[in-house]
């Protein structure tokens, strides 16, 4: 049943809190050396399936398999307490213990498996190295930087080489600059130990960014799991096209089947007509096309060949430093377009506004 | 009780799961052992003497005989006589809750609000006073106010006063030793309630245009009037059920408040109980309801404390006129710490107390008395092993307890907060009260031994416990201890490496508060001492009584001592662990 390389599997997980339930139904499997994202707003039960995974939270029904063995399994009455799991977890608040230094925080996991002080040392060395913290070793903790916390926290999480890392938001309490240069390092230090991870976030660039596959949440249950280019271009519903990127979404009617190119004619509100594409090649219905800031090109006037052209007028430009974010009038209303910080507009001119069908996603 | 309704179905129907807890024991056991054992051996120490003293509060005929012979409600009424008591009482309490306020809300300001030069260190300063009791305050106070004898009297006259400048021994006098003690709880929590405001909500009306004026009363009052409200109430309960100062001051003037009365009645013969019972429970009532209010008023009608953040608000500069400020504080410590002490020190060592140079006569006698006379030394010896095994069992009690309330997730936990809280609804005097009959009528001999003494600080310094280790444990994060778990260690492994050493700063100030409320006890053991079961808080009355005011006055001093060496490691402790980011 389960493929041999999933080191995580997921099956119809259920928990409930009292009467709310937060994870509804759930699937899902990670494979070896693969970092999956459960991404979603707060409460929309990413972290407590993480914390199901790690053992810490009780669910209701369904199953967890770590390595192919059930460590959770409803139907068998199987739970294997959190610390006979072999997972390893970095916490948002990164829990370093206040009263221990940076050397026995991280030898901790060690100490408890019984490994010998010279395998230890070794150990540790190696994994603050890895972070950087070399010459932390012996420093209390409760002296340590956010950032600094952050990285013990993973030496920690890394150090007794667990089968699992789970990552819970692990990057939210850094600062903005830091938070994007730690990305790419857990990203780095992830591909180079390959490290099969679980990693929850609700912020939709880093999951962007750092996954191999996202999965989207919502209330309880998935909406949706892909790469991350598959998430970005062929949102499967309003709920994960509206989170991820900056789509902007036109509702309407779509009742002209597919056309000979694959194509699919859609009408907005207003009447303007768009040709769009579905993500489901089964369906060719829907009442709402998303099309992201960054696929829409603005052009002259004159150019009324290229795809989906429609006349509009610039409203407002914004300049973003990596790109101009336009404001742009056109028929359907007003539409968001990012552009590279070359292309310059005024504000008040008349123009063109193109995207490809396939840029332009019937939901 | 919760438990046992709850655990059935899980257990008999087997159809619907519940999987086992991976955090540890306290499912299993709290569900099938330790809750239920726990409200059941805390819920009987607490509502068995509340029982007795309910039947006995109805009981008209030989109060000795239980259960009652004659029922009726003539206790109640009678206290429409007393209405004099109850007029007392209020006055009393009233115009020392409006001294006490005073002093917490204009120390709080100073201390919070402005910069002075050694700030820091006068906030620790201003707990000195709670440490000192008010019973070696009013004995102080007596020795330094009293008519013709008093020290500060004897100074007027030597200076040409024509009679005596102050007398104690009055309701204004009980009204101020009780406002100076009670000060600083109203400081503590005033304080609070300015800390938990954001600057930046003065600041923000600050830009918007308002003056200072305007900002301190559109902004700063709102914002903290919850807080000295809830404070205003709590302190008034706490004087309403006050004893000591109004029994050493207040007896002599045969200026008599509620809880005094009720000491009068248990000591007149024949003893009224009837009339102690109702009057205790109406205190109780009173106590109860009141604790409730001041709850209510800072829980429902705070903005501020909502994060519960603690700010630091930029204190004002006050450059030159920050003296006055700094002589304000050391005059409140003066009041309160060093000339009580002072004057209980100069009465102690001498034979009769004055301050006329000529006439002192200096010796060590008092002393001696303390530490070798043998119902004295023996009250002082018991006071301090009740003191270290109230203090040890309790600790490790209230480690227990606090785990079980906010870090286990035992069903009925909430109701475990809730009995072990109880007693601080009911005033110490009732509670002894209460205790007296109780332990008086059951056929266990323990009446009259130390044993129902550490029953009953055991039980009435539980929530003190409880309240102190629970501020440090709400502080740890969880997920120190599901780190723990996750990195692959046992539950056991987890307490030992994780837990304890987190908690243990709490645990050690439990102790040390713990201890120093055992020392001090006056109220309950006043009803619970025994012939052959003396400590040193009763037995300092009993000298005050029936001995010399030297006497008590060194009793006193070795009392404070004892209690002082305490804080002195209670202050190392917390600030140890304060200075631990959490």
């Amino acid at each position: 049943m389960s493929a041999p390389d999933n080191r995580i599997e997921i099956t119809n997980l259920v928990v409930d809190y009292g009467e709310v339930r937060a994870v509804d139904d759930v699937s899902l499997a990670v494979g070896r050396g693969e970092l999956v994202t459960l991404l979603g707003p707060s409460g929309c039960g990413k972290t407590t399936t993480l914390r199901a995974v790690a053992g810490l939270e009780d669910p209701t029904g369904g199953s967890i398999k770590l390595n192919g063995v059930a460590v959770f399994s409803a139907a068998d009455r199987r739970n294997t307490p959190a610390e006979k799991r072999g997972v390893s977890m970095v916490f948002q608040s990164y829990a370093i213990w206040p009263h221990m230094t940076v050397f026995e925080n991280v030898a901790y996991g060690l100490r408890v498996r019984k490994m010998s002080n010279a395998d230890i040392a070794s150990n540790v060395a190696r994994v603050l190295d890895l972070v950087q913290m070399s010459e932390y070793a012996d420093r209390p903790s409760s002296k340590l930087s956010g950032g600094q916390q952050q990285r013990v926290a993973v030496a920690r999480a890394i150090a007794f080489s667990p089968d699992v890392l789970l990552f819970d938001e692990p990057l939210s309490n850094l600062d903005a600059k830091l938070r994007v240069s730690m990305r790419v390092e857990l990203r780095e230090l992830q591909k180079r130990l390959g490290i099969t991870a679980l990693y929850v976030t609700h912020d939709q660039e880093e999951a962007l960014a750092i996954s191999d596959r996202v999965i989207v949440m919502n209330a309880g249950k998935i909406e949706q799991i892909g790469t991350p280019e598959e998430i970005y271009r062929h949102p499967r519903s309003l709920f994960v096209a509206d989170f991820v990127g900056n789509a902007n979404i036109f509702p309407g009617q779509a009742n002209f089947g597919r056309g000979a190119d694959g194509t699919i004619a859609f009408t907005t509100a207003d009447g303007t007509h768009l040709r769009a594409i579905s993500p489901d090649p089964a369906r060719a219905t829907g009442t709402n096309v998303a099309i992201q800031a960054a696929y829409v090109d603005i052009l002259p006037t004159s150019r009324t060949d290229a795809p989906n052209a429609t006349q509009g007028k610039i409203h407002r430009r914004m300049f973003h430093g990596d790109f101009i974010q336009y404001v742009i009038d056109w028929p359907a209303g007003q539409i968001i377009v990012r552009r590279p910080p070359t292309d310059i507009f005024d504000e008040g001119a008349d123009v063109t506004i193109s995207f490809a069908p396939e840029h332009c996603v019937l939901l | 009780m919760k438990s046992a309704t709850t655990a059935p179905p899980a257990q008999a129907g087997g159809a619907s799961f519940q999987p086992p807890d991976p955090r540890g024991p306290d499912r299993k056991l709290g569900r099938f052992l330790v809750v239920p054992g726990i409200l059941l051996s805390i819920g009987l120490l607490v509502a068995y003497p509340v029982f007795f003293l309910v039947v006995e509060s109805f009981n008209l005929g030989d109060s000795g005989v239980f259960p009652p012979q004659e029922i009726g409600i003539g206790n109640y009424i009678g206290m429409i006589e007393d209405a004099k008591v109850l007029w007392n009482t209020a006055f009393v309490a009233g115009i020392s809750t409006i001294m006490a306020v005073g002093i917490g809300l204009l120390l709080a300001w100073i201390l919070t609000r402005t910069a002075i030069p050694g700030r820091q260190r006068l906030e620790r300063l201003m707990e000195l006073p709670y440490y000192m009791t008010p019973l070696v305050g009013a004995l102080a106070w007596g020795v330094l106010a009293s008519p013709k004898t008093g020290l500060l009297n004897q100074v007027g006259r030597a200076f040409g006063a024509t009679g005596d400048i102050l007398n104690i021994y009055s309701p204004w006098g009980i009204a101020w030793v009780m406002a100076l003690f009670e000060g600083t709880v109203a400081f503590v929590m005033i304080s609070a309630a300015m800390k938990s405001m954001d600057p930046s909500m003065e600041e923000s009306a600050r830009v918007l245009g308002a003056g200072k004026f305007r900002v301190a009363l559109t902004v700063t009052l709102p914002m903290i009037l919850p807080g000295i409200l809830s404070a205003t109430v709590f302190v008034f309960a706490e004087m309403l059920s006050a004893f000591a100062a109004a029994f050493v001051l207040g007896i002599p003037a045969r200026f008599v408040v509620v809880t005094t009365a009720i000491w009068q009645s248990t000591t007149a013969y024949p003893p009224e109980y009837g009339r102690a019972a109702a009057m205790g429970l109406c205190l109780f009532v009173v106590l109860a309801g009141a604790i409730g209010l001041s709850r209510f008023i800072l829980r429902n009608g705070s903005y501020a404390t909502i994060t519960g953040k603690a700010f630091r608000p930029r204190p004002l500069r006050l450059g030159r006129r920050a003296w006055p400020m700094v002589t304000v504080c050391w005059v409140y410590l003066t009041l309160s710490v060093f000339l009580p002490i002072g004057a209980l020190l100069l009465t102690s060592f001498q034979k009769f107390a004055t301050v006329i140079v000529g006439d002192m006569i200096f010796t060590t006698d008092n002393y001696a008395a303390v530490l070798h006379q043998g119902t004295v030394a023996t009250a002082l010896k018991n006071s301090l092993f009740l003191g270290v095994i109230v203090a040890t069992i309790g600790s490790l009690l209230v480690g227990v307890l606090v785990w079980i309330i906010f870090r286990s997730r035992a069903p009925g936990r909430g109701l475990v907060e809730y009995v072990v809280m109880f007693p601080q609804a009911v005033p110490r005097l009732v509670f002894g009260l209460g205790l007296l009959w109780a332990w008086l009528i059951i056929p266990i001999p323990i009446y009259g031994t130390l044993w129902v003494l550490g029953l009953a600080y055991l039980t009435v310094l539980l929530p003190l416990g409880v309240r102190t280790l629970a501020g440090v444990v709400l502080q740890i994060d969880k997920s120190l201890e599901e780190c723990a778990r996750v990195c692959g260690a046992s539950w056991a492994h987890q307490m030992r490496t994780v837990t304890l050493p987190l908690m243990r700063p709490g645990i050690v100030a439990a102790w040390l508060l713990i201890f120093i409320s055992a020392v001090r006890e006056l109220g309950a053991s006043i009803f619970l001492m025994g012939p052959h079961s003396k400590v040193i808080g009763p037995a300092i009355v009993d000298a005050w009584i029936t001995a010399s005011t030297e006497l008590s006055a060194a009793m006193a001093l070795v009392q404070t001592a004892a209690v002082f060496i305490a804080v002195i490691f209670l202050f190392r402790v917390t600030r140890r662990y304060s200075g631990e980011p959490a």
